[in-house]
């Protein structure tokens, strides 16, 4: 399932209440045994999001109704498909950064540990995803976020630093 | 003997409580004006929950309108009522796993052979797109070469919705709900409606729609409007009765025979016919109150204590009345085929008591009082003919008709508008259609037609196979060799670098698929659902383009704005070949029964209706019920020119009529104050074919 970085990424807003930070990603695939990184930007706008791989080239920018993907600046479309499913997680994405406590707790089952904070999804998403960890770095700041999918993926964000 | 009247009555109210449980009375509007065959279609319709949906709009695209979707759907989901709840083209956990596990016989089969050079190169874009893509993409287990590709079925389009939210175009968030209450059903529809309203006053930004609340509010509507008519009416007809007859034994002799009249009609035709509309009796009884033309006539001309004991005229106007509305009852108008019987009934027996049973009740002689009825303004018979013929051309030049029964109901405009702000901001343009077969088998094997027909579709085809289609699909699959392809598949992902035995199960289990019906319930969220008769089953489809599947038998149209179209044409074919008819007949027995003065009577008829058409056709359209009431005032207005025509005592026969217009309009004529169009129409035509009368009355030489 393609996004799921977002999502974690949703998770640190709630703690750091930026707008637009970057982060690096660490991705494990079980198909192959093997790590990967990319870092990115993502800016949270009054109705969407915007993530951007300055790297690549790449861009997503969701304005809430539809997803534009602009690689090298040029527009490519999306399958409606991939589209469709990449909104479902914008738009938890944006419930996390809106910081609904009541509604975040309507979407996932949350269990606090000693040294992180577990998030099991409900519904839909509780088909690819087992469940999320979140580090924290001190009370206020999250570290990392990792997300433990059903075929034995993994991702693991960092939060790198702030952008204002 | 002169108790008769009141033992007539009593020997009816007995036979009523004796007969009540034979007496079908019908409420169902649709069935006065849908054809059989349309009113089983809606039945099944109705059956299959198609008018059972709501939708409601929730304005604006921001959090709050969102937050108020959410907390909606809350509170409707706890509503014993609603069966389903949608706001997300989310779907639902048991369609997700239906998928799941059937994923190989739903998702299309590309049967290409793979050979190893194709493997390769698909694994080898597989494992570079795992290491370099910004985009987290998962690796299928189960079908890595993507040899299958399955698309899921919404029933939203891509701009129906926000996010996860269904919308309603621009204009906010939509939430469709399902419920188990028919629009037929009024006490269901009424409870759910009042629940339903205590919980949308809590909310200002919301518009809602559901068929079932133009049950609760139009008869709510209707209701109140023909009781103030009713109120109207009864004060005009004791008005009339009394203070112009002026004699009270006469009054309640009078009223007596007309109950009697009424309940004589409406015993016979609720108790001989099924299905007996509560409207047509309602106007049936309204049309009794024609039948006191007879006693006037009588009354003013000393029948009652005369000698005579047969008065041609009126017998003669009873006759062309009841031969009128006798013709007008094989008209396959339901509405007017029924007012007909019952008119025939009811005047019958009205005339009978008349004539016969009054003259033994010992009513006191009229007594004279002058009354200046004729005008010293008159004009020839000729020159009222020449006008009459003036105002049809007048009127044919102006004639449109008015082909939408829904204009004849109670225009309820506020729930006119938010069923408007649903069509129009709505850009999934289905249709829904009836598919019948014999059995579920039958009915999916046609479904899969239907789809195979038109560009897009939802039906239950869309997620389940016919077994013969599954079967053809599981014959495809055993002939390909997937052990071979699992073998290949992994030994060249070993050559890749993919883990060991990481595609060990890919496309294993296809060989032990079976063809099984899932449970079908769980696709009402597409609002499809089955409905079995026994002998037949039938489900909805909605398609994009009905004329490409017209040419199947086993569809049908279900465009109810089209039914009523064909009904209302077919109504004004059959209105026009039998009002044909009836003037044809009338215009004969006019001339047997006034010979020399036929174009004097005639004219009775001819300007009264020249003149209520002419003003009808300045101001409107024409509709059913203004032609209806044309009718009725050609067989009225028979009788007088009958009475005028043969009357040798001129001035009574004048106040005899006089008295029976207001007594008329009492009637019919205060129909003009209701709002429900069916009703004004009538007493529209009516109300001004009276002052034509009124106008022959004083000038007419």
């Amino acid at each position: 399932m393609p996004f799921f970085k977002l999502f974690l990424l949703l998770v640190l807003e709630i703690t750091l209440f930026s707008q637009t930070y970057s982060f690096t990603e660490l991705r494990y695939s079980d198909a192959i045994g093997r790590y990967s990184k990319v870092d990115g930007i993502i800016e949270f706008k009054k109705n969407g999001l915007k993530i951007i791989y300055p790297i690549e080239k790449k861009e997503l920018d969701y304005d809430g109704k539809s997803i534009v993907f602009l690689s090298k600046g040029q527009k490519l479309p999306l399958p409606s498909e991939q589209e469709r499913y990449m909104m479902y997680y914008f738009e938890i994405l944006k419930l996390l950064h809106s910081g609904n406590e009541k509604e975040l707790k309507e979407n996932f089952t949350v269990e606090k540990k000693a040294s992180h904070t577990v998030l099991i999804p409900n519904g839909m998403l509780s088909y690819y995803l087992d469940f999320i960890e979140l580090t924290e770095k001190d009370l206020s700041k999250l570290d990392y976020v990792k997300l433990f999918f059903k075929n034995k993926d993994t991702i693991s964000i960092h939060i790198d630093d702030e952008i204002h | 003997m002169k108790y008769i009247n009141y033992l007539v009555l009593l020997f009816l109210l007995l036979s009523a409580f004796f007969l009540k449980d034979s007496i079908h009375i019908s409420t169902n509007l649709l069935s006065l004006f849908a054809s059989k065959e349309n009113l089983v279609k809606l039945d099944i319709a109705d059956k299959l929950g198609y008018s059972k949906e709501m939708l409601i709009a929730v304005k604006g695209l921001n959090s709050q309108s969102k937050e108020e979707v959410k907390e909606l759907v809350h509170q409707l989901k706890k509503l014993p009522e609603v069966t389903m709840v949608q706001s997300s083209i989310i779907p639902t956990k048991e369609i997700q796993e239906y998928y799941k596990n059937n994923y190989y016989l739903l998702a299309d089969f590309n049967t290409s052979s793979y050979n190893q050079e194709l493997i390769h190169k698909k694994l080898q874009g597989l494992y570079e797109k795992q290491l370099h893509s910004f985009f987290y993409t998962s690796v299928s287990k189960n079908d890595p070469l993507e040899i299958f590709s399955l698309k899921q079925v919404t029933n939203t389009s891509s701009s129906t919705h926000k996010g996860t939210l269904l919308t309603l175009g621009e204009y906010g968030y939509l939430i469709r709900v399902r419920t188990n209450v028919s629009a037929s059903d009024m006490n269901q529809a009424k409870l759910l409606y009042d629940k339903l309203a205590n919980l949308f006053h809590h909310y200002s930004n919301i518009t809602a729609f559901a068929p079932f609340f133009y049950t609760v509010e139009n008869s709510a509507a209707i209701k109140a409007d023909v009781s103030n008519i009713v109120l109207i009416s009864t004060f005009l007809l004791f008005f009339v009765y009394y203070i112009l007859i002026r004699n009270i034994k006469l009054l309640f002799h009078t009223v007596l025979a007309l109950a009697s009249s009424m309940l004589f009609a409406t015993l016979l035709t609720t108790t001989l016919f099924e299905n007996f509309h509560i409207l047509s009796l309602a106007f049936g009884i309204s049309l009794s109150a024609v039948s006191i033309d007879y006693l006037l006539h009588y009354y003013f001309h000393d029948f009652y204590t005369g000698k005579s004991k047969f008065d041609k005229d009126v017998f003669y106007g009873f006759l062309t009345t009841v031969i009128a509305f006798g013709i007008l009852s094989f008209i396959p108008i339901r509405l007017i085929s029924q007012i007909s019987i019952f008119s025939v009934f009811s005047l019958s027996f009205a005339y009978v008591i008349f004539t016969f049973v009054f003259p033994y009740l010992k009513i006191q002689k009229y007594e004279e009082t002058t009354h200046q009825i004729k005008s010293s303004f008159t004009i020839k018979n000729y020159w009222v003919f020449v006008i009459s013929l003036l105002l049809y051309i007048y009127t044919f030049s102006q004639f449109h008709l008015d082909t939408n029964l829904r204009n004849l109901d109670y225009q309820n405009t506020k729930l006119q508008v938010a069923e408007k702000l649903f069509k129009t901001a709505n850009e999934n343009k289905l249709f829904p259609v009836i598919v019948e077969a014999k059995n579920k088998e039958e009915l999916l094997e046609r479904l899969e037609l239907v789809k195979k027909n038109v560009h897009q579709s939802i039906s239950f085809s869309s997620f389940v196979l016919s077994e013969k289609k599954c079967q053809e699909k599981l014959e495809t699959l055993k002939k390909y060799d997937f052990n071979y392809l699992n073998k290949l598949l992994n030994e060249e992902a070993n050559d890749i670098g993919f883990k060991k035995d990481y595609f060990k199960e890919s496309y294993k289990n296809i060989n032990v698929l079976t063809c099984e019906l899932p449970p079908l319930d769980m696709f009402k969220i597409f609002s499809l659902s089955f409905y079995s008769t026994g002998k037949k089953i039938y489900t909805i489809a909605l398609v994009d383009d009905k004329s490409k599947i017209q040419k199947f038998a086993f569809v049908s149209d279900l465009d109810v704005k089209k039914m009523f179209q064909k009904a209302t044409d077919a109504m004004y074919k059959y209105l026009t070949i039998f009002g044909g008819i009836v003037l044809v007949v009338i215009l004969l027995l006019l001339y047997f029964t006034v010979q020399k003065r036929f174009l004097y009577a005639l004219n009775y008829i001819l300007f009264p209706s020249a003149l209520s058409m002419a003003v009808v056709t300045t101001f409107y359209n024409v509709n059913i019920m203004h032609l209806f009431a044309l009718i009725i005032l050609v067989a009225i207005g028979i009788d007088y020119g009958i009475y005028m025509s043969n009357s040798h005592q001129k001035s009574n026969t004048m106040k005899a009529i006089y008295y029976s217009l207001l007594s008329t309009f009492s009637a019919f004529g205060v129909l003009v104050f209701s709002q429900i169009i069916a009703l004004n129409s009538i007493g529209f035509v009516i109300s001004i074919g009276c002052i034509a009368v009124f106008f022959l009355i004083k000038v007419m030489k």
